[in-house]
């Protein structure tokens, strides 16, 4: 038999020596704690009374959701094993999965109704979006929940996440006020992690889950620790006290640092498309003509924001939805062939709106540092067309106070589409709830804009969305009511050691999957 | 009149003191209430997240808080609650103010404490050592020293000491109040402390050193030149016992006065440190909360400060008076 061939036996089983340590790398292996950094104490630790970073963090890998979202993009079985939607994508059919809270007590339909109806409704910013399109949410039996909507609305399943649907346990809430509810401070949910313990300014603990209905996680423990400045949150990595760092909390400046340290692991790319933009309020004299906002278009390099005030994490802006969703993307009216960066143009837009001497206030989060820079490169380009720009500094509670009164005249802001643009980006051009903090600030108002913006949200198909964005990317890249400075790249970083990262779609999400390659 | 009653004496002039102190503290409580809410922000804001939340979500919150209230009838139920003994309860973090600054309270105290006695122990002993020979090597260390270690801002320091005692050598470690990884029980859990409060302590006290030092060193020159070191000299005593038993004791006065001055200034610069360090006290508890407008946690904290410095400025003249027979009460 050739295969006994001794010199091709010895060749053979040194080939498997020598893959045996790739193998043993890559197979995960339990325990072990792992230690992610948070820049700021939790509020609580009840993803569905808020929208809040740290909230979502811990809550997400403590809570379950009907549905998760794949690092794809598209919704799998989390709670719900599976489910039917109608014909008319009107009714959607959730069977549940045989699953107990931390504390013993099955989950039922009756959490999951008592959930979104009782405390997510009225209490989170992103559910009520989607509770807005629900005519009805029904439990006919104890696995089965019937969410029936008014009108098709594309983006529901996305919203059945564990961020902005969590499913909470109604013995716990029932009869008590979900916002000061003792259970917010020691979670009880159904997910792969238990809570254990939290020390305010320092620490949340949670614990594996052995009772999880899914593949149980490979860690032991997590732990979330809390560091307050940017500086010391990468340094606590490098150092060996953190094992993992979302670009959330790290200043893109010291991405290439970190990336340079053979015992870290970074990593660049898109999770869910991100845009920053710069809000110009329609309602100062001189930037309620259309020209002049155009104008700023052409007088800025966005490109050289990237470079210069992002540490080259982005992409400069493509339209009014990013580049992030294909479909809501028109290749004719890209902003980067649109509206290439050229002075002169942008004095020619301003002669001829008859602006001269405008000086406007740029008012920002005085945290967020890409901001400041991004202003600092700004009024260098925008003085060159004779723009005088204020740099404004503020307090971030200080800042939305302003910018959503209309105390401004520019405004950098940065807002994640949630998964899908109806969720996180209509809000940006839409006229509804003027001076209500993250929605429409600049003041643009326009029916057509406003029904369009309806008819791309409600519709299932993505083929028939499209027709819909590219007839508010054409009248949105001539009015420009913001300026899309660009797309956002996510980044991480992490101890070389550690495994199994964004194995769903948010970073924050799935963190049962992590492990050790040496624990 | 002389204080010939002695110990009776100063328990009157203490307790006089002490009486002074309560409109005092309750013009401090007005006006911080006054200022914090007068300040622009929303505290709402920061409890929401990035999204728009719900308009009868805002309106529950204000009304939990009771933010929709008008400024003079929340003041006057501020007062009456503080009165109780009710600090209130903290917008972000969801827990009665009085728990939230108890919980944080024994880690501020160990990093100031430790900080005033060393900072002390070291400027007293630098301010000696420079006076012992005007104008030598040491001197002009120790007067060096005192310069630079009051213009170097404590937030700056503090990232240089990570940065070269945490990141570069390896030492210490970067932050925090404990170690995360590893649980330590018992004594190793004092000695990990002990060295995570290391660098953070090394932070703050820098300032105050140089200060107490050149504040000895001002204060014992003068002192040496004084009748009656003039007059011990004659009697033959040794310059070490002139140095240290006669002298030293009137230079103290000012340094004890400086510490009770300073004090406001430590929990000022522990803010700043204890946010550079991760460390869990009140000064980043006081950090956070004005990040996040959480009214509440920053009166309760304003409050605690000020009852401190009235209580350290008691404690100083008090010893001011024993230390210098010559003070009236």
């Amino acid at each position: 038999m050739p295969w006994l061939n001794p010199k091709r036996a010895l060749f053979v089983l040194a080939a498997l020596l020598l893959a045996a340590p790739a193998l043993a790398q890559d197979t995960p292996v339990k325990g072990g704690t792992a230690i992610v950094v948070l820049g700021s104490d939790p509020e609580h630790l009840n993803p569905g009374i808020s929208t809040s970073y740290p909230v979502g963090a811990v809550g997400a890998n403590v809570f379950s959701g009907l549905v998760r979202l794949a690092a794809s993009g598209r919704p799998e079985g989390d709670l719900a094993e599976s489910w039917t939607v109608s014909d008319d994508n009107l009714t959607y059919t959730f069977k549940l999965r045989q699953a107990n809270f931390h504390d013993g007590t099955p989950v039922t339909s009756a959490d999951v109704v008592y959930s979104m109806v009782e405390i997510e409704a009225p209490n989170h910013g992103r559910f009520k979006t989607a509770y807005d399109k629900i005519a009805s949410i029904e439990a006919p039996d104890a696995e089965t929940v019937v969410i029936t909507l008014k009108e098709p609305y594309a983006p529901l399943l996305s919203l059945l996440s564990v961020f902005d649907a969590p499913v909470l346990p109604k013995h716990l809430y029932e009869g008590t006020d979900p916002l000061t509810n003792a259970a917010n401070n020691a979670p009880v949910g159904s997910g792969p992690f238990k809570f254990a313990d939290w020390v305010r300014g320092e620490r949340v603990e949670i614990v594996r889950n052995d009772d999880y209905y899914l593949e149980p996680a490979l860690l032991d423990k997590l732990i979330f620790r809390i560091v307050p400045q940017d500086v010391g949150r990468s340094t606590a990595l490098e150092v060996g006290e953190a094992d993992l760092l979302w670009g959330f909390y790290m200043p893109p400046a010291d991405l290439p640092r970190l990336a340079a340290d053979k015992d870290i692991n970074t990593w660049t790319g898109i999770t869910i498309p991100a845009l920053y933009f710069v809000f110009i309020n329609t309602n100062t004299p001189g930037l309620d003509d259309a020209r002049v906002r155009q104008a700023i278009m052409y007088a800025v390099d966005r490109d050289q924001v990237v470079e210069q005030a992002q540490g080259g994490l982005g992409q400069a802006g493509s339209g009014p939805f990013g580049a992030g969703f294909p479909y809501a993307y028109d290749e004719a009216t890209d902003y980067r062939t649109l509206y290439p960066y050229d002075p002169a143009k942008a004095k020619e837009l301003l002669a001829e709106a008859g602006v001269t001497g405008l000086k406007l206030r740029y008012v920002y989060d005085s945290a967020r540092g890409a901001f400041a820079a991004a202003g600092d490169i700004m009024r260098d380009q925008l003085k060159q067309v004779g723009i005088d720009l204020v740099l404004q500094p503020a307090e971030r509670a200080v800042m939305v106070d302003r910018v959503y009164k209309g105390d401004y005249d520019l405004s950098m802001q940065s807002f994640t589409s949630g998964g899908d643009p109806a969720i996180g980006y209509h809000r940006i051009y839409h006229s509804a709830e003027p001076g209500t903090p993250f929605v429409n600030a600049t003041g643009y108002a326009d029916p057509d804009v406003d029904s369009w913006l309806a008819e791309a949200g409600g519709l299932a198909d993505q083929n028939a969305r499209a027709v819909y964005y590219h007839l508010l990317d054409e009248k949105l890249s001539k009015d420009v009511p913001v300026m899309v400075m660009f797309d956002e790249l996510a980044s991480e970083a992490s101890s070389a050691n550690l495994r199994g990262m964004r194995t769903l779609l948010d970073q924050r999400d799935g963190l049962e999957f992590l492990w050790f390659a040496k624990p | 009149m002389a204080a010939e009653g002695g110990g009776s004496g100063l328990a009157l002039y203490a307790l006089r003191r002490a009486l002074n102190a309560i409109p005092l503290i309750l013009g401090v409580v007005v006006v911080n209430f006054v200022l914090i809410a007068l300040a622009p922000g929303d505290p709402v804001t920061s409890l929401i997240g990035e999204y728009p939340a719900p308009p009868e979500y805002v309106e529950r919150v204000r009304h939990d808080f009771g933010l929709d209230r008008s400024l003079p009838e929340r003041l006057g139920l501020y007062l009456v609650n503080v009165a109780k003994g009710d600090l209130g309860f903290s917008f972000a973090n969801r827990q009665p103010v009085l728990d939230l600054l108890l919980q944080r309270l024994g880690r501020t105290l160990i990093l100031m404490l430790s900080t005033v006695v060393v900072a002390t122990t070291v400027g007293l002993v630098l301010g000696v050592l420079a006076v012992r020979k005007p104008g030598s090597l040491t001197d002009r260390g120790a007067t060096g020293f005192a310069l630079l270690g009051y213009a170097v801002p404590e937030f700056w320091l503090g990232q240089l000491l990570i940065l070269v005692f945490a990141v570069s050598l390896g030492w210490l470690p970067a932050g925090g109040f404990r170690s995360v990884r590893v649980e330590y029980t018992g004594l190793a859990a004092v000695l990990d402390t002990l060295k995570h409060m290391i660098l953070p302590m090394a932070a703050l006290s820098f300032r105050y050193m140089a200060i107490t030092t050149r504040l000895t060193r001002a204060s014992l020159l003068e002192v040496m030149s004084s009748q009656y070191i003039v007059a011990a000299r004659g009697r033959g005593l040794s310059e070490a016992a002139i140095l240290w038993r006669h002298a030293l004791r009137a230079a103290a006065l000012p340094v004890v006065t400086v510490i009770g001055y300073n004090f406001a200034f430590i929990v000022a610069g522990s803010a700043l440190v204890e946010t550079v360090f991760g460390w869990p006290g009140i000064g980043r508890l006081m950090y956070d909360s004005i990040y996040t407008r959480d009214y509440p946690v920053l009166l309760g904290i304003l409050l605690f400060v000020s009852v401190t410095v009235i209580i350290v400025n008691l404690i100083t003249d008090a010893l001011y008076a024993v230390l210098d027979p010559r003070v009236r009460y």
